[in-house]
């Protein structure tokens, strides 16, 4: 099957080289890389709200991560996750992991051991924070969950049964957490802790997720969510307002430029398109 | 499931309890599916194209197969062990964020080639995601900081009311199809299969 050689200048505009825009793309997005703008961020009203939810909670409550996170897609994610873990530990909560994604064990293996350590904000394992490993929960593991920890967690990470844990003795339901941070990356899985923890229990939930599924998660917000993250936009903003620096200052800025290729190919685009459809610049046809 | 949901009765809830324990197991148990179904794909991708290269991207997973389950299962910690940890964060993270790093440019491309005002529909789906990608970016923040208000007002507002209306529509239709389905009435499954 022979291409159609473009012929008019409209046409011509929307078969550009897609390795232009490719090339284009590459550039704009190191530039800010190498030379970063530090251009300043403005913090949304759910990123505020995410962040009031932990704030007003007293030092010593129970906080659930619910981790559900994909090292593919860390990047997207990363900057929300080390502010939450260093809110969390400024302001002395007892925190519970659990990780419902085969990545998000190990994730969580790279943060709490190298990147926030707990211990640097003088926490002990066991007495204000457990690691409960990872099982393949779903929405019905979550239902599981906040009915009975140790019907789908009997052991931590280590293998130690968590009656033998301190701080986990009096926790087995949901009834003891006040706050539930929901992790995910399948932008309807924001329905699983509404339907399994809000519904049924009016547990405070806020949520950490994609860029892409922050309009999925929106209508939840603020009455079944009190506050969302979506992607890294709004990870910069929860590390600007809890005023803790991360990795996302960094992708923020790497997009700054790195949209500005995507808008003019979105403007040749429509051009072209627009140009071809009402046949701008060419006689018009006589009836 | 449901009467649990709308009786007080202790026994739905505990049978509630019981069954979604079982979704784990079984949720566990379809990683071995997963399996049988990702041969049974690369065989008929093979018989299609009996060529040297798709004989070694089929030969090529399941070395990489192997490799994480032997990594997973043969040193002391199993998926905690360093080895398995080191194909996971050499290996696995970064083939996994190369993939979606390209698709950077699938998206690049794609706006180039397919997101035109071709209708209406169109015409409102750019403006609001335009709007709130542009948001996100602190570049148009500062430039353009009506912005950030407009935004905010089409995630929060229209974003809001379409999404709710949505999720009730699927949920209703999600409910009719469970019914069909179990009454023997649902067609599609047929068609389909």
């Amino acid at each position: 099957m022979s291409k159609k050689t473009p012929t008019t200048f409209w046409e011509k505009l929307g078969n550009i080289d897609y390795r232009w825009l490719y090339a284009l793309s590459l550039v704009f997005t190191i530039i800010p890389i190498l030379q970063p703008l530090g251009l300043p961020v403005q913090v949304s009203e759910p990123t505020i709200g995410y962040y009031n939810a932990i704030d007003k909670l007293k030092p010593g409550s129970v906080v659930a991560i619910s981790f559900g996170s994909s090292l593919a897609l860390l990047d997207e994610q990363e900057a929300q996750y080390l502010a939450t873990w260093k809110i969390l530990f400024q302001r002395h909560m007892k925190v519970i992991f659990y990780c419902t994604y085969a990545d998000s064990a190990l994730i969580l293996q790279k943060h709490l051991g190298t990147m926030v350590k707990p211990s640097d904000y003088g926490y002990k394992y066991g007495e204000d924070y457990v690691w409960l490993g990872y099982a393949p929960l779903g929405e019905a593991g979550e239902a599981s969950f906040a009915q009975n920890i140790r019907g789908v967690y009997p052991k931590d990470q280590f293998g130690t049964p968590l009656d033998q844990i301190p701080m986990m003795k009096d926790i087995n339901d949901q009834s003891k957490i006040d706050l539930l941070i929901f992790c995910y990356t399948s932008c309807t899985d924001v329905e699983w802790p509404v339907r399994q923890w809000v519904v049924p229990y009016k547990k405070p939930t806020i949520v950490a997720t994609l860029g892409c599924c922050g309009p999925m998660a929106a209508p939840y917000y603020p009455t079944q969510i009190q506050g969302f993250l979506s992607g890294s936009g709004m990870g910069t903003e929860i590390e600007v307002y809890s005023r803790n620096p991360g990795p996302g200052a960094l992708m923020s800025d790497a997009k700054n430029l790195g949209i500005l290729p995507f808008l003019l190919f979105f403007v040749l685009g429509n051009v072209s398109y627009l140009g071809k459809r009402f046949k701008w610049g060419q006689p018009k046809e006589v009836k | 499931m449901i009467l649990s949901y709308f009786t007080p009765y202790d026994v739905f809830a505990q049978f509630k309890g019981i069954a979604t324990n079982w979704v784990v197991l079984i949720s566990a148990v379809t990683v071995a599916m997963g399996f049988v179904y990702m041969t049974n794909a690369q065989i008929k991708i093979y018989q299609k194209n009996k060529t040297t290269l798709q004989l070694a991207y089929t030969v090529m997973t399941y070395v990489f197969f192997l490799a994480f389950l032997i990594a997973g299962l043969s040193f002391k910690g199993d998926v905690s062990s360093p080895e398995y940890q080191w194909w996971f964060q050499n290996v696995y993270g970064n083939v996994g964020a190369t993939v979606y790093a390209v698709m950077f440019f699938t998206l690049a491309s794609s706006a180039y080639r397919t997101f035109v005002v071709s209708s209406i529909e169109a015409v409102s789906l750019i403006l609001g995601g335009m709007i709130y990608t542009l948001r996100q970016v602190p570049l148009f923040q500062v430039y353009t900081p009506w912005i950030v208000p407009l935004g905010e007002w089409f995630l929060l507002v229209p974003n809001v009311g379409g999404s709710r209306g949505a999720v009730i529509a699927a949920a209703f239709a999600a409910l009719v199809v469970g019914i069909r389905t179990l009454w023997g009435k649902e067609v599609t499954l047929e068609v389909s299969s």
